[in-house]
């Protein structure tokens, strides 16, 4: 254990085992992975994201939303109280990330778990309020404004389709109205798509369902 | 400031005392290593990609059933919807005097002097200047689209040949390796001369191959 | 202030070991610029810590700039905890400590010639490439190009850059080791071996599976971890271990270790470390052998750790040399705060316990303490014993450093306390489905307002010693002055 070789084999054949084992094997295990065919609806598990959906993981990656929030449902093997607070109706696998560029699985929920966000808010409009002020509509929510996700214009002629129905404090001058940008719609529509509510070979849904 | 006749020199090395290990040590830490062993015999679902529960006690008999083969018609629309919906549209009608139809294109279907050979090339080296579609022309570039693999050209191909009314043979995924093979040394998109110079190949309707049904 | 010599005397190669004066000579310039900068990111993650804690509390604060969202700073503190402070700090201590060792200059005897100098501007261009780096990356977070892969945030040309300039220093301290005077190596070298090789691997393995080429995502997850717990175990941990065995014995003036307790010690924190990391995806979207690989390495970890504990902690202590000297001080608390990072590890790798406690603040405990405490406590020992033998002078300001050291301690300790009782708190409110997601947050409102005094204290402890470290630095430029006239 003296000599260099020696003690450099010794090190290579330890660390050899961890990275095999964690990284080689999981990566030919879990990177081979592919979607299975949907029986149902024709198409393919997971399903497909739009292209604003892709262009919206973006944003989810920048404005580092990873940072509060975790995106998966833990086995019930480990805890049930992920499905009973409702995040989710079955526990999260490693197929429902193929479709993702980025897996954002997360470490730390000082928000809520987002990994099906899209079924438990379905309205485009609510998550705009909400990024342009998480606590007009969630009172104490810890999450700052992503403001600057949105433009604040005058009304020319008539109020836009997509201008936030504000109210108190939060709404804007008298003739002007606050439209979500590019990035915000894309945001919205990546949050959308976040739904696992569909069942997949090795993560069949329960029938006892969850409670709420 | 001088410190110099602080240092204290230690002869190291030579007293290092070399005490034999406790036994209760020893022996706790072979305990812990067994149980660690015992552990993930039990509770690693037989190291299966498929099972998830960690006190899941079926794995050992075929465990969760095995995910039923994709076909490659519903990979195909998958990656279609990723990487061709922009130009050639979801209906595969394409954008008049811009992009091509792929409904019923002879590029598409191999018909006339046009061999799937010609298809897969096109995909793969892309093609540019003007070109003739449905009596239709066309001047425009497609990119090339040699990052895809093998399997997955064969996907996309297959199934807009079996979409929207199109009804052609399957693209084999050697049959790409075999073009892929043989163009490798082109690196500028094909004009619709050059490709046509080459002879078709049609190895989809030789004997023994089934068409695609829809 | 007593100082260490290092190196052995034995000798095996016919060369005699280089005095240390010559070694220090060799190594000052590059390990100075390294510690230097080191603390002063230290100083500025220090800074972005607190005012993320302080977002936990009034999210309005800084609020409606993007730039300054809580998504861009947490990531840049950490990261400029990771790279600027703890990595680079590491790497100036490994660099001197094997050149000492060794006791071998860098670049060997040709040290004053063409090739002596053609090195030392390789090196210190490197530790130039490692600062702009770090520099770069993080205001690329900032300005919104961070990957969103948590402790791989740089974009691939900075993480590139990074490990370039890490393989350009790096590999010196293995060919110090190569060509080493003295005979038996040591236990610390064989640390510094351990933690030299593995970085490059760890680092590269991590980022061009999820960064440079990202692989499947549905695969992602154990990497991530995995490149989690080896960077702390078997890069940071090694060198900070490294720093106790080659230094603390010396301190304390007593027999070194008992060797076969060290060497079982060594083997089991490389055999053990590299899958340490996995108890982050406990009950995660992994299939079910990982979880368990996680559970069994969170509780065996506690092998190397009472191990290296009763090896290092057990040796006989002069209690007057330990209430006089920093460096020893740091190191032994630098233990204790290993040992308490085993413990929750092993306790927050209990499949139970773990699905009470995992996503909260207890499980970011252990990353802090591990951090903040089992690597950056025994760095700081390394900086203040070798700051003075390279400037050749007694350069610290002992009250700053007595006031370094107790404000450190309180913060940490108020840290990691705080994060422990909070994160059990919550998680223990979030097992029942009635109480609603916002009730909870506003229950651990009392803990996220202390825990912003915990980080006051500790950006005040990081402020202490960059004044410090400056004032010494600038004492050597003014006393180079006056000898100048």
């Amino acid at each position: 254990m003296h000599r260099l070789p020696t003690l450099l084999s010794g090190i290579f054949l330890v660390f050899l085992a961890s990275w095999l084992g964690l990284v080689a094997y999981p990566a030919l295990q879990l990177g081979r992975l592919t979607p299975v065919a949907d029986a149902d609806n024709g198409g393919t598990l997971p399903p497909v994201y739009g292209g604003q959906a892709i262009a919206g993981q973006r944003i989810y990656a920048m404005e580092g939303c990873i940072s509060c929030h975790s995106q998966q449902v833990r086995q019930t093997s480990i805890t049930s109280s992920d499905v009973e607070r409702g995040w989710g109706v079955r526990p999260s696998v490693a197929r429902d990330y193929l479709r993702d560029s980025t897996a954002f699985l997360g470490s730390r929920r000082l928000g809520q778990d987002l990994s099906n966000i899209g079924v438990r808010r379905p309205d485009a409009k609510w998550h705009f309020v909400h990024l342009y002020h998480p606590s007009a509509v969630c009172d104490g929510s810890l999450m700052p404004c992503f403001s600057d996700l949105f433009l604040v214009r005058k009304i020319q002629g008539q109020r836009s389709d997509e201008a936030l129905d504000l109210t108190g404090a939060d709404a804007p001058k008298e003739g002007y109205e606050v439209i979500p940008t590019v990035e915000a719609k894309n945001l919205v529509a990546y949050l959308l798509s976040l739904r696992h509510d569909y069942p997949l070979p090795e993560a069949p849904i329960k029938k006892t369902g969850p409670a709420k | 400031m001088n410190h110099d006749h602080h240092i204290h020199q230690h002869e190291n090395g030579t007293e290092e005392t070399n005490r034999p290990l406790s036994p209760w040590l020893v022996g706790a830490f072979m305990l812990s290593l067994c149980w660690g062993g015992f552990y993930l015999a039990f509770n690693s679902g037989g190291f299966r990609q498929d099972v998830y529960e960690s006190n899941a006690v079926n794995w050992a008999g075929g465990g969760a059933q095995a995910a039923a083969p994709v076909d490659p018609k519903v990979v195909g629309k998958r990656l279609y919807t990723q990487n061709c919906v922009v130009c050639h549209q979801p209906t595969g009608m394409g954008v008049a005097g811009q992009f091509p139809p792929l409904v019923g294109s002879e590029y598409v279907l191999s018909q006339g002097n046009m061999g799937e050979n010609h298809l897969v090339m096109l995909v793969l080296n892309g093609l540019q200047g003007h070109f003739m579609v449905k009596g239709q022309a066309y001047n425009n570039a497609m990119v090339p689209w040699k990052q895809l693999s093998d399997e997955q050209i064969a996907d996309i191909l297959t199934y807009i040949r079996s979409d929207w009314g199109n009804n052609a043979p399957a693209i084999t995924p050697d049959f790409v390796t075999q073009i892929r093979k043989e163009t490798a040394a082109t690196t500028d998109s094909y004009t619709q001369e050059q490709l046509m110079a080459m002879p078709a190949i049609k190895p989809a309707t030789v004997p023994g191959s089934s068409p695609v049904k829809k | 202030m007593i100082h260490a010599t290092l190196p052995n005397q034995q000798k095996d190669s016919g060369l005699k070991p280089v005095d240390n004066r010559s070694i220090d000579a060799s190594v000052r310039l590059p390990v100075i610029i390294l510690f230097g900068n080191a603390v002063h990111w230290l100083v500025i993650a220090s800074l972005l810590s607190l005012i993320v804690s302080i977002k936990l509390i009034a999210p309005g604060f800084l609020g409606g700039i993007s730039f300054l969202n809580y998504g861009r700073l947490a990531p840049m503190a950490r990261d400029l905890m990771l790279y600027g402070w703890a990595t680079q700090a590491a790497m100036a201590a490994g660099i001197w400590l094997m050149a000492r060792l060794c006791g071998c200059p860098l670049g060997g005897d040709k040290g004053d010639g063409l090739g002596g100098m053609l090195l030392r501007t390789l090196i210190i261009s490197a530790t130039i490439l490692w600062n702009l780096a770090v520099l770069l990356g993080t205001l690329a977070i900032f300005a919104g190009y961070s990957t969103g892969v948590e402790w791989l945030e740089y974009p691939h040309w900075a993480s590139s850059m990074l490990l370039l300039s890490f393989l350009l220093i790096g590999i010196w301290s293995i060919l110090l080791f190569d060509r080493r005077r003295t005979g038996r190596a040591e236990v610390a070298q064989w640390y510094l071996v351990a933690a030299f090789c593995c970085f490059p691997w760890i680092y590269g393995t991590a980022n061009l599976l999820l960064v440079w080429k990202p692989i499947q995502a549905s695969a992602q997850g154990p990497i991530q971890s995995w490149y989690c717990g080896s960077l702390l175990a078997l890069w940071l941990l090694p060198v900070a271990l490294a720093s106790v065995y080659a230094l603390l014995p010396r301190l304390l003036d007593c027999n070194p270790n008992r060797r076969h307790l060290a060497t079982l010690g060594f083997w089991m924190l490389l055999l053990i470390g590299g899958w340490n990391g996995m108890d982050r995806l406990i009950g995660g979207p992994v299939p079910a052998w990982m979880t368990s690989a996680g559970v069994v390495a969170g509780v065996l970890f506690l092998i190397p750790v009472f191990i290296i504990s009763i090896n290092l902690l057990g040796m006989p202590r002069n209690e007057t040399i330990v209430s006089s000297n920093f460096p020893v001080r740091f190191f032994l608390m630098g233990l204790y705060a290993l040992v308490l990072v085993g413990v929750i590890g092993a306790l927050d790798s209990l499949p139970d316990f773990s699905g009470v406690v995992r996503f909260t603040a207890f499980t970011e405990a252990k990353a802090q303490l591990w951090i903040l405490g089992a690597v950056s406590l025994p760095l700081f020992g390394v900086l203040y014993e070798a700051l003075p033998q390279l400037l050749g002078r007694e350069c610290w300001c002992s009250t700053l450093s007595g006031r370094h050291y107790i404000i450190t301690l309180v913060g940490l300790g108020m840290l990691i306390a705080l994060m422990l009782l909070g994160g059990l708190f919550t998680g223990i409110a979030l097992t029942d489905p009635t109480v609603s997601f916002l009730n909870i947050t506003s229950y651990s409102y009392p803990f996220h307002l202390m825990e912003c005094v915990a980080q006051l204290l500790l950006l005040i402890a990081a402020l202490i010693l960059g004044v410090n470290i400056t004032r010494s630095l600038a004492g050597d430029y003014l006393l180079n002055k006056q000898t100048g006239k």
